[in-house]
Order: structure tokens, then sequence, then C-alpha cells
């Protein structure tokens, strides 16, 4: 009997392609699968959260703590202050009687303000202290009040928390601590589109209030001086979640154009406990 | 922003180095087994009857680590399905070398056919799916030299 082991040709086995080409089209292919399936289900994680009742909301919100971690009892005066206009602007804004606004000043040298989960707005001294204008102050609130009367905090963390499941499905960030502290205390991230509502909606609060909207635009030249202070260039519109600063300095002239509103008026001071309350 | 670069470094790590690797074993490969072909070996159960042979059981036995190219893209292949070329090299890789090792220590016997050749093939690298896998591939079979 004749036995033989005959050499196999090469390519009937293996594939002599090149493995870059599969490379190359299964990461766009895999990074275009990532990016359809965030969108929609941020997009449905955001509307279904949207539909939870307000009152479901505050519930959830209750669950914490919130007062424990903000600085109201040791600076009262500037805390019911606060509070005072956020209930103007609340009426301003036609805010529903359950959604009760509660301002929680944050005695920190942060730069920032937010809005969260059952109506909870905290101001850090930080960003106030930087404040002309109580027609300036009352466009932050007016913003961060807008959010709340819009349900963002609940709709992007719907959202959030649908893509960080699917994600967590497809074996990548293992961020598993969803609802935790953080969740709720942190700032959450609004999209542009949020950002530009709730700055319209600090307008029409400005005009309600003070019948121009002077001030309002400074807000963002704050912003603006802040981070070319720091020489930290803003990130490019597509990454980032809030508008360009410039842009959303124009937005006040055109709003004031378009409606035939005045961007010049009398600018009402803060009052004179506002500068001495963050020493 | 960090995470994306090192996995980027080791992905083209892993191709450059394991890309040569590669070639450089298929090319082996290639040359060993035109001289190795002399030495038939067979899936056959039945030995040859014509002749009285002595006989030994021989075994090759090759381990492989994968790359982290091969892993990467294996991985994206998880999400849409599919065949996954860069583990058919590794295996195919595997296979040849066992049996060119079995062949070497049949030879070393003076045998003239090994028959009732077998492999077995394995993942030496556990059970999580995380981790690059490294194949093990054993041949064995029973080595026939005359009497």
């Amino acid at each position: 009997m004749q036995y033989e082991n005959p050499q196999i040709p090469e390519d009937i086995n293996t594939s002599k392609e090149n493995p870059l080409k599969e490379f190359s089209v299964l990461l766009v292919g895999s990074i275009a699968l990532v990016i359809v399936v965030s969108l929609v289900l941020s997009l449905g994680g955001s509307w279904l959260a949207g539909l939870i009742p307000y009152n479901a909301e505050k519930k959830v919100a209750s669950l914490y703590d919130v007062s424990a971690h903000d600085d109201n009892s040791d600076h009262q005066q500037i805390t019911k202050y606060l509070q005072q206009l956020a209930d103007k602007i609340s009426k301003a804004q036609n805010l529903p009687e359950e959604m009760k606004i509660t301002i929680h000043y944050m005695h920190s040298d942060t730069m920032n303000a937010f809005a969260t989960l059952g109506g909870n707005v905290f101001m850090f001294k930080g960003l106030l202290e930087k404040l002309p204008n109580e027609n300036t102050l009352v466009t932050l609130l007016g913003h961060e009040i807008a959010h709340v009367k819009y349900r963002h905090p609940i709709k992007s963390l719907g959202g959030g928390i649908a893509v960080s499941i699917a994600m967590t499905t497809l074996g990548r960030s293992a961020d598993s601590q969803i609802l935790g502290d953080t969740g709720l205390l942190s700032t959450l991230h609004f999209s542009r589109k949020m950002e530009q509502q709730s700055d319209i909606e600090a307008m029409n609060t400005l005009k309600a209030l003070y019948g121009h909207l002077n001030g309002g635009a400074e807000l963002f030249r704050i912003f603006h001086n802040e981070r070319a202070a720091m020489e930290s260039k803003e990130p490019a519109e597509f990454f980032s979640t809030h508008p360009q600063d410039e842009k959303r300095i124009e937005s006040f002239s055109d709003m004031a154009q378009k409606k035939g509103w005045s961007e010049t008026g009398t600018l009402t001071p803060l009052p004179d406990f506002y500068r001495n309350a963050f020493h | 922003m960090d995470q994306i670069l090192i996995v980027a470094v080791l992905v083209s790590l892993g191709y450059f180095f394991g890309r040569r690797a590669e070639k450089k074993h298929f090319i082996s490969l290639i040359e060993r087994e035109k001289v190795m072909n002399q030495l038939p070996a067979m899936a056959s159960r039945m030995p040859p009857q014509d002749n009285r042979y002595e006989q030994k059981l021989v075994s090759g036995n090759v381990v492989i680590a994968n790359d982290y190219f091969k892993t990467f893209v294996a991985g994206l292949r998880n999400l849409f399905g599919g065949k996954i070329s860069t583990y058919e090299t590794l295996l195919d890789r595997g296979r040849r070398e066992a049996v060119l090792r079995m062949k070497d220590q049949a030879q070393q016997f003076g045998a003239e056919l090994v028959f009732n050749v077998k492999y077995e093939t394995s993942s030496i690298s556990g059970q999580d799916s995380r981790k690059m896998p490294i194949i093990e591939v054993h041949a064995y079979g029973t080595a026939l030299k005359k009497l």
C-alpha cells in the first residue's frame, strides 16, 4: 500500500487576506453600532424617564439626604435670599404647584451651579461671588430652574442609565453603581439642546422680572473670561455638553432682536450683605 | 482617552510583532513539511498488513499565545458573528507544528509511517473570556518501524 502526505495549498485553511482589512471593517462597524445604539437608547431612555410623574421623582430624590451636603445652615442669609429669588422665578416660569425648588448653597470655590433630581438646585460660592448684579444672578437661577421645569435631570439620568446598561452588557465600562449617591449629587450631563432650552427660558424670566435682557449675556462672558484666564481651551462644540460661550452670548442679542426686547435697562444691584456672605 | 491610546499601542504592537512571527512561522512550516512529507502520517486506524512492525506512540505538542491584535479583532467579530480569520491562522499553525514535532519524534525512532493520528486542541488560558487565548495543540499517533 502507498501512503502519502501531499503539500496542502496555503490558502485553503487560512485566508490570504490582510487582517487589517477585516480589522478596519469591524472597527468602523462596531463604532457605528455603538453610536446608533447609544443614541437610540439615550433618546428612548430620556423619553421614558420624562413620563415618570414628578412626585415619583421627588420621592426618589428624598431617599437621599441632600441637605446633609449643603452649607445652608451656616449661611442662612444668602440661602434665604437665593431661595426668595428662586420662588419668584418659579412663579415667572409658571412652575406647577408640586415643583418646589430647593436652593442648596455650597460654600466652595468651585465655579459651578447645577440642578438635579427633585427640584434641588446647587449654587456654589465660586460662581456666585463673580456675579455683578441681580439680573445676572437671575439668569443663572432661571437657567437652572428651567432645567427642573423641563425635567432635564430625570431625562438625562434615564438616557444615561439606558446607555450605561447597554454598555455594561457589551462588556465595556462596568458602571454598575448607576443610582448611587454620586448619581444624584454629581453634575448631570445635559445635552446641548437642553441647555439651549434652558437659556431661552432664562431670557423669558429676565424679561418677565425686569422688562429687559440687560445683564443676561454677562453670565456667559464671565464663564468665557474665566476659561481664558485658566488658559483652558473650550472643547469643540461637538464634544461639549454646553453650547459654546460666544454662541450663547449672541443668542441673547438674537432673542432681543427677534422679539423686539430691549438689551439695555437699569441693572438691579445685589443686596449689601451679598458680598459679605462669601467671607 | 488614555485607555484608547493604550489599546491602540497594544493593538499595533500585536499586529507588527504577531504578524512577523506568524509569517516566519509559516515559512518555516512549509520548508519543514516539504522534508517531513517523506514520512507520511495517516489518520487511518488500520495499520498496513504487508509487514511486521515495531510500534511506538509518538506525540508532538505545541503551545501558542495569541497576540493582542488577533484578540481585539476576534472581540469585535463577536459582536457581528462570522469566521474569525485571525484565529484560523493561529490554529492552523498549531496543528501543523504539532504534527511536525510528532514526525520528528517518529523519525528519530526510525519509523516509516505514523498511523492513527489524532489531535487534541485546548485553550489553557482558562474560562475568563477577557484573557488572551493561549492554545495548546497535541498531535499523537502510532509510529511504525519495519522489523
